[in-house]
């Protein structure tokens, strides 16, 4: 089988000479990294690896080297506390990488590679190396995913070589899978990535990304908000805004083209289970019903029972045990969409979790953590829409009758919901009320 | 019809309770009108609890309200959005 090329390869495309990297402390240009990456394959790197460091010119060099010859790599979140990495390499058991500063550790025994990469060549040299991201769960717990770089580059346009003066900035966490493709887009596209401090204030961060000429910039609809309410980002020059991760309502995306009157502003939709996505660019909430008929190329959409299918020719048409995943390429997105004004419109997951500015929360997790509270009889959990956040998590609970004193009661909740649940699931809107409707299977309507 | 003092007392109110709710034991900033709202120390699920729990308050969203997309920077301007969209 043949080994696609290597993280490695893309680079080589690209002029030694040119930037690809500015932080706060350093720069290197394409010729540096695969210098560094060089060295570091020629001192030895182990089979698994994982990566958490802050400085992006310590670990690209090391994703350049490591992608193509070791096994596995795990990206973990610089700001996870000490603890939880330790615990992590404490289970795999694995020392610290003697070469530069980054811990090695395998991974977890309950990570899958993904079929793709099964197919490994003899030479131990060359490869498929199977890059494990995490993502926050709908249960605050942290899910391992595997990938593999032609997945991760997927939408990465190769035929193209950015214009000389084109620099990404970084706003997510490079571990992230969309820090991960801010990181990939800019590198094998030939542009310099700009990364501010990570712990530096936003403004501080925009003031960064400006003075070292970005051009484009992605973020989230929720972070969009953000950087419109700091006075410096009127010092942005961008071409490009791209938002994903959340939906786009019509009030950013008018806001962005107004505060950015030479970019384009795209907003992205992806499903991870069609493992496809496309964007749109006409500044306009949804995407036009055009589009049912005459898609953007390579896909197929369209509505059934007020859910969005994507049709991806290349899905698989089982999951690994057999079980039927899509009818003739067609995958249900598990997305709830409207037709209205020539345009269809996201109205959110069918599964009914809540989207608290990109951070997805299961209703059912907040509902048991809520019952567990002894004073709680009955509980509903429900989206409240909201223009910051996209959407907050809120509560309808009925209490115990013998409950007298509701303002303790309110607080002492709040305690017990804070010290069992990540903060974007903890309740933000709590009611207290006589009773709940409930459907004739004896169910809370949650609707 | 609330005035515009009201609208502000019922805006520190809010924001007083949320900010001691993300920081317990904390102290809460001094919210001039030129403070820079990003600054305060309440983060963007705070700012998204405010200006629900304003709506329950008062009544209306003038982010929704509002014909042309607006992020305030400051504490003043976010009064005086709020005012300016208060249903006559």
């Amino acid at each position: 089988m043949t080994i696609p090329p290597r993280l490695e390869d893309y680079l080589g495309r690209i002029s030694p000479d040119r930037p690809a990297l500015a932080t706060a402390t350093c720069t290197l240009t394409f010729g540096d990294i695969l210098a560094r990456a060089q060295s570091l394959r020629q001192a030895g790197l182990p089979e698994r690896l994982a990566l958490n460091s802050d400085d992006l010119c310590e670990t690209v060099p090391v994703l350049v080297a490591a992608d193509g010859v070791a096994d596995r790599l795990l990206l973990a979140s610089p700001g996870l506390e000490p603890i939880a990495l330790a615990d992590l390499c404490a289970q795999a058991g694995c020392p610290v990488m003697p070469s530069v500063d980054v811990p090695s550790v395998a991974l977890l025994p309950d990570v899958a590679a993904p079929t793709a990469g099964s197919g490994r060549a003899s030479d131990a040299g060359a490869r498929e190396t199977t890059w494990v991201l995490t993502t926050s769960g709908t249960t605050g717990a942290p899910k391992l995913v595997p990938h593999l770089l032609a997945g991760l580059i997927r939408s990465v346009r190769l035929d193209r070589i950015a214009e000389e003066d084109t620099v990404w900035g970084l706003l997510y966490d490079y571990t992230r899978f969309a820090g991960l493709q801010v990181v990939l887009q800019s590198l094998l596209s030939g542009a310099c990535l700009a990364v501010p401090e990570r712990t530096a204030g936003l403004g501080d961060r925009i003031r960064f990304l400006a003075a070292a000429g970005v051009t484009h910039l992605s973020a989230t609809p929720t972070l969009w908000r953000k950087i419109l309410m700091t006075a410096e980002h009127r010092l942005l020059q961008l071409r490009q805004v791209t938002l994903g991760g959340e939906i786009a309502d019509a009030a950013i995306l008018a806001a962005l083209a107004r505060a950015f009157p030479g970019a384009r502003v795209s907003h992205i939709f992806a499903s991870t289970e069609a493992g496809v996505g496309f964007s749109v660019t006409d500044g306009r909430a949804g995407f036009p019903v055009s589009y049912l008929d005459t898609p953007p190329s390579g896909i197929g959409l369209a509505v059934r029972d007020g859910r969005l299918f994507i049709r991806n020719m290349l899905a698989a048409s089982t999951y690994l045990d057999g079980a039927p995943l899509s009818d003739a390429g067609w995958v249900d997105t598990g997305d709830m969409v409207e037709i209205e004004g020539g345009r269809v419109q996201f109205r959110g997951r069918a599964s009914g979790v809540i989207n608290v500015g990109g951070d997805k929360v299961a209703p059912a997790v907040v509902e048991a953590a809520v019952l567990a509270h002894p004073s709680v009889r009955l509980a509903r959990i429900h989206a409240r829409p909201n223009p910051i956040t996209g959407a907050l998590v809120a509560a309808d609970i009925v209490l115990d009758p013998a409950t007298t004193d509701l303002p303790a009661l309110k607080a002492d909740l709040t305690r017990f919901l804070a010290a069992r649940l990540p903060r974007h699931m903890v309740p933000a809107l709590i009611r207290f009320v006589e009773d709940l409707d409930v459907n004739p299977a004896g169910k809370i309507r949650r609707s | 019809m609330t005035k515009p003092g009201e609208i502000e007392t019922v805006i520190r109110s809010l924001f007083r309770e949320i900010y001691l709710g993300q920081h317990p034991g904390g102290v809460m900033p001094d919210l001039e009108p030129g403070s820079i709202l990003l600054e305060t120390g309440l983060d963007s699920l705070g700012f998204a609890i405010l200006v629900t729990r304003l709506e329950d308050e008062l009544g209306y969203d003038p982010f929704s309200l509002a014909a042309e997309a607006y992020y305030p920077q400051t504490f003043g301007e976010l009064v005086a959005f709020y005012v300016a969209h208060c249903p006559q």
